[in-house]
């Protein structure tokens, strides 16, 4: 049995997602209370976007009039396709972290998994290979650094004073900036 | 090497321009989550990773720049060809869809079919990539059938625009595939025309039939000499004539009852191909009804034109609906459609009251008819005692008309169209089948 590009980027992903919200979760009791509930919508979001991948999109032309079941089976996949489970698993594994003590190395490779997951799930719903992303690797190997650099610069004693309030006031204009390109631009 | 290159130019030459619609690719809207989301916890909770995690992703952002209207550079408008591989395909067959686009620019090119009623894509066919492309696919049901519609999606080099553009597929005409078969039906009266079936007249053709006496005027070279030996007199070889025959193929598409693919309507074109095939094959006059909404029909004509003169009638769509008169328009067919002494083969699930009675009118005017029984369904039910009773009557009332067309001298076999027709036409094809008024 062959296993298509697609169909390794499906379970790339699928292993990616389970890997990120085990290794957020872990160790649970460090989570707190809320952690449970996180973990439990981590796993649905999880679940449901390797649904979403095995389901593919929706087909144009449908029985007119399915069996009750069938109806059900239907709505169950649309809901699957139509809400962005992939981005809820990012935040609810993201929050996850943050409920632990800080821990930058293991930040870093969390942020790491979580970004070949993106990736992993956009092969595979674009059906690409992997060659696609050639361009892109030298921005990616350039970010990648900058998490090291970031999670590096967590460990070292906690900054105090002007330096850390710096630091925050340039993840604010970043923050700003992503949300700026997120924003529709001129329709015409 | 040049062909399929000369192929795809020749198929971009006919390309139409579709205009794109862009937006924010899902991976770009990923992305976007991953970097707010990884740059608000860095700000609540003042910890430097987390800006670290969204850094990648701010990067590919800030590089791409995605927007509404793509990346720079991104087109408005794309050229696109599509067409079938073949103008007419057979039920089942392979074939495929050739895409060509152009006027992409440096964006990749995604293909998506999202087929009709009937149309199965192949393996990969449900998406593929590149500017030329072949998409295999193959229809399961006969008819002139839309092949559905083809997304084209371009993304740019950093995946975070796309443009979508949907293109409508032409139609393709899908012949039923005919079933095996060998042998046919011959009649005992033939009309005088030169054609292949040893006839009972003594004639020029190939079928030895007996001996008689020589007379003047006789061939030589026809002179059985073992045979005027023994009797001391000049003995002649005697050889049958070889005749054609008419055959009307009349094909009941009026019922369109089951699971599509296998209704009784399949099963009568599918027939009705392979008899015309048949009795084409050896150069008999072959001609065809369809009794649908309306009656269409062919006069009877030879070889591989009128073949597909026949296919093409069956795709052809049903005339205006009148079903009162539809039955009676057999009966009214003319004289060159329906030929006396003609053979009539047809094809039907016998659900059709006027149809039957029109069979019965047939044969009472003198023409052969031989009825191929396509009915393998029967009326939904529940389980309960009622409908079972009514499923009987149903199948009583059923088997008495085809038992009265037994009494009227027209044989009904049944045929499932899984097996070749040679097997419930066997009683029929050993030998000739006698004509009487």
């Amino acid at each position: 049995m062959t296993i298509t590009p697609p169909g390794r980027a499906a379970v790339a992903a699928t292993l990616l997602a389970a890997a990120c919200v085990a290794w957020s979760a872990t160790p649970l009791a460090g989570a707190g209370a809320a952690g449970g509930a996180l973990l439990a919508a981590a796993i649905v979001c999880a679940a449901a976007a390797t649904a979403r991948l095995a389901l593919g999109a929706a087909p144009r032309e449908r029985a007119v009039f399915g069996n009750p079941v069938e109806r059900a089976g239907h709505a169950l996949a649309d809901l699957a396709r139509g809400l962005p489970w992939a981005e809820g698993m990012v935040i609810a594994v993201l929050v996850l972290e943050v409920l632990h003590p800080s821990r930058p190395w293991h930040t870093g490779l969390l942020g790491a998994a979580l970004l070949a997951y993106l990736f992993a799930v956009h092969l595979a719903e674009s059906r690409a290979g992997l060659a696609v992303l050639r361009p892109q690797a030298p921005l990616i190997a350039a970010g990648l650094g900058l998490l090291a650099l970031a999670a590096g610069a967590a460990s070292l004693p906690a900054a105090t004073g002007s330096a850390a309030d710096l630091m925050a006031v340039l993840a604010a204009l970043a923050a700003v900036a992503v949300a700026g390109l997120a924003l529709p631009g001129d329709p015409g | 090497m040049t062909a399929p290159r000369d192929q795809a130019g020749a198929l971009a030459r006919g390309a139409r321009r579709v205009r794109l619609a862009w937006s924010l690719s899902p991976h770009a809207g990923r992305l976007i989550t991953l970097a707010l989301a990884g740059l608000v916890i860095a700000v609540i909770t003042r910890r430097p990773e987390f800006a670290g995690v969204a850094a990648p992703a701010v990067l590919l952002l800030a590089a791409g720049r995605p927007g509404r209207r793509g990346a720079p550079g991104a087109p408005a408008d794309v050229g696109v060809a599509a067409r079938a591989s073949a103008p007419s395909l057979v039920e089942g067959e392979e074939a495929g869809l050739d895409v060509t686009v152009t006027g992409h620019g440096d964006h990749s090119v995604g293909l998506s079919l999202h087929p009709r009623f009937a149309v199965v894509p192949g393996a990969g066919a449900a998406s593929a990539a590149g500017e030329g492309s072949r998409l295999p696919l193959r229809v399961t049901r006969s008819g002139r059938r839309s092949l559905g519609t083809l997304e084209i999606t371009l993304r740019d080099r950093w995946r975070l625009t796309e443009g979508h553009a949907s293109v409508e597929l032409p139609t393709v005409d899908c012949y039923p595939r005919p079933p095996a078969q060998q042998t046919r039906v011959v009649l005992s009266r033939l009309p005088s025309r030169l054609g292949e079936h040893p006839s009972r007249s003594p004639g020029e053709g190939l079928e030895f039939t007996g001996v008689r006496e020589f007379v003047p005027g006789d061939r030589q070279r026809r002179i059985n000499w073992p045979a005027t030996t023994r009797r001391g007199r000049l003995q002649l070889n005697m050889f049958a004539a070889e005749r054609t025959q008419n055959v009307v193929i009349i094909a009941d598409a009026s019922s369109d009852v089951g699971e599509p693919g296998c209704t009784p309507v399949d099963l009568a074109l599918r027939g009705a191909a392979a008899a015309a095939r048949a009795y084409l094959a050896v150069r008999d006059r072959v001609g065809l009804v369809v009794y649908q909404r309306g009656v269409r029909w062919l006069s009877p004509g030879l070889g591989t034109r009128h073949y597909f003169r026949i296919m093409d009638l069956m795709l052809a769509g049903p005339g205006p609906a009148d079903p009162l008169r539809r039955a009676a328009g057999i009966s009214r067919l003319p004289r060159a459609a329906l030929p006396p002494g003609a053979l009539i083969l047809v094809f039907t699930p016998l659900l059709d009251r006027r149809l039957v009675e029109t069979l019965r009118d047939l044969r009472e005017r003198g023409f052969p008819v031989l009825i191929v029984d396509v009915l393998n369904t029967e009326p939904p039910g529940g389980t309960d005692s009622l409908s079972g009773l009514a499923r009987r009557i149903w199948r009583m009332e059923q088997q008495a008309i085809r038992f009265s067309l037994r009494e009227l001298g027209i044989p009904v076999v049944r045929w499932d169209g899984e097996q070749s027709l040679d097997e419930p036409l066997a009683p029929y094809t050993r030998r000739v089948m006698v004509s009487h008024r």
